[in-house]
């Protein structure tokens, strides 16, 4: 009786393994199915992998994040007296630019009165703080502390100080996914300051650059001229600074941002008004 | 006693996979190659755990960092749980024929299977998700894998006395 009971319990176990497969792999393409669209399943896994797994995987990785900041914090001190020689200098050439600054504070304002023009052409949903990056070579993607608790909704514009960082491309209750401008798959309507030449932007290879995959009527802006964002898209505000035309090539041409993507630590989650 | 037990060699490489696995999610600004170094170790890993460890229960664990990778670094689910899935499934068909392998052809096709993995990946997020293949970074890739390869062999036979 004891061996036929024992070949029995190994066709059961061995049938269970085969049907875990077979459910393992159907589940996975359904997965891959319906992930393009929104549905509650999948975003629940992403709920889940942004508000347990990252923090989870923060604790583990926190050797690696605690030498790469003790490595960070010597440079900084190994630069530290050559960075105040030029703090000083710079105090002295801020303090002529603020008294001229405040000047044409005061004319703008007595100016946009005549005008009767409105302060600016944004809404502030929400200052987010920066949770951690997924700056691979797939995408340039950071993670915030806020979602659609705090009224994020997806395609609203992230900036800084500096100027655009990204767009909204994901939320969940508490977390925000935000991909930077760098990033390859991202592109954005422009149009430079001084001539008003209408453009696309996309991230260039290198992480630091914006190079544009089309240009209007093949007119090329000029070296050093201001980018800011068109708003033809009616996907990123209008006029929020984008960067500086960096080269100019033949058929395109390249920009640097202007805000610093390696040190990011709080974006506003804005929107047009 | 017991606890001996328990540290087998593949609980130890199931450790090294997450370790791995949430270095290589977290970006390092100082250090973008670490980043990268861990993801390829990632990879290593689990085709070693494939080739010399083989059980079921390495569906379920494909099955979960593929999609945590999936959603992680692409936002989209897909590439990874694929590639990993099809590695699983491509072994069953080609072990009879991996054991004839000597130790060295079967460590060419470790490198060969890597290499090919973190090709495929790249092809498949274009393919499915219109990410640009970056040809830059599958070349840094390649190289980390050209100098962590011998080294990271050397440690999980290490592991595996």
């Amino acid at each position: 009786m004891a061996p036929k009971f024992q070949i029995k319990v190994f066709q059961i176990s061995s049938f269970i393994k085969n049907l875990t497969i077979i459910s393992i792999v159907t589940l996975s393409f359904l997965l891959v199915f319906f992930s393009k669209s929104d549905l509650y399943l999948i975003n629940g896994i992403k709920n889940i992998s942004n508000s347990v797994i990252i923090p989870i995987t923060k604790v583990i990785s926190a050797p690696v994040n605690a030498f790469s900041n003790f490595v960070d914090e010597y440079k900084q001190f190994r630069s530290l007296k050559f960075e105040n020689k030029i703090l000083q200098e710079e105090i002295i050439r801020l303090k002529k630019w603020q008294t001229l600054a405040i000047q044409n504070s005061r004319e703008n304002k007595v100016l946009k009165k005549l005008l009767n023009a409105t302060d600016n052409n944004l809404t502030l949903i929400k200052t987010a703080s920066l949770i951690n990056r997924n700056d691979t070579i797939y995408s340039k993607l950071i993670n915030l502390n806020a979602g659609y608790d705090d009224k994020i909704m997806k395609n609203m514009s992230a900036i800084n100080e500096r100027g655009l960082v990204g767009k909204v491309i994901d939320t969940t209750s508490n977390n925000s996914r935000v991909i930077l401008l760098t990033d390859p798959n991202l592109s954005i309507s422009v149009k430079s300051v001084s001539d008003g030449i209408f453009s696309l932007l996309t991230g260039h290879g290198d992480g630091k650059h914006l190079v544009s995959s089309f240009v209007k009527e093949n007119k090329m802006p000029r070296l050093g001229d201001i980018v800011v964002t068109s708003g033809t898209a009616q996907i990123f505000p209008v006029d929020l600074l984008v960067g500086k035309v960096a080269k100019v090539e033949k058929n395109r041409f390249f920009v640097l941002p202007f805000v610093d993507f390696k040190n990011i630590d709080y974006l506003q989650i804005v929107t047009s008004k | 006693m017991e606890f001996s037990k328990f540290l087998n060699p593949s609980f130890k490489l199931n450790i090294i996979l997450i370790i791995s696995f949430s270095i290589s999610v977290n970006s390092f600004i100082l250090f973008p190659n670490v980043n990268n170094a861990f993801y390829v170790l990632f990879h290593l890993t689990l085709i070693y755990l494939i080739f010399y460890h083989y059980h079921y229960y390495l569906y379920v664990v494909a099955l979960i960092y593929g999609i945590l990778f999936d959603i992680l670094l692409l936002n989209n689910i897909g590439v990874h749980l694929i590639t990993f899935l099809s590695l699983l499934i491509l072994f069953i068909f080609l072990r009879k024929y991996l054991i004839r392998l000597s130790s060295y052809q079967i460590i060419f096709i470790y490198f060969i299977t890597l290499t090919i993995l973190l090709l495929i990946e790249q092809f498949l997020a274009n393919l499915i998700h219109n990410y640009k293949f970056n040809m830059s970074a599958f070349l840094n890739f390649f190289l980390i894998s050209l100098i962590i390869f011998i080294p990271t062999v050397f440690l999980f036979t290490k592991l595996d006395k």
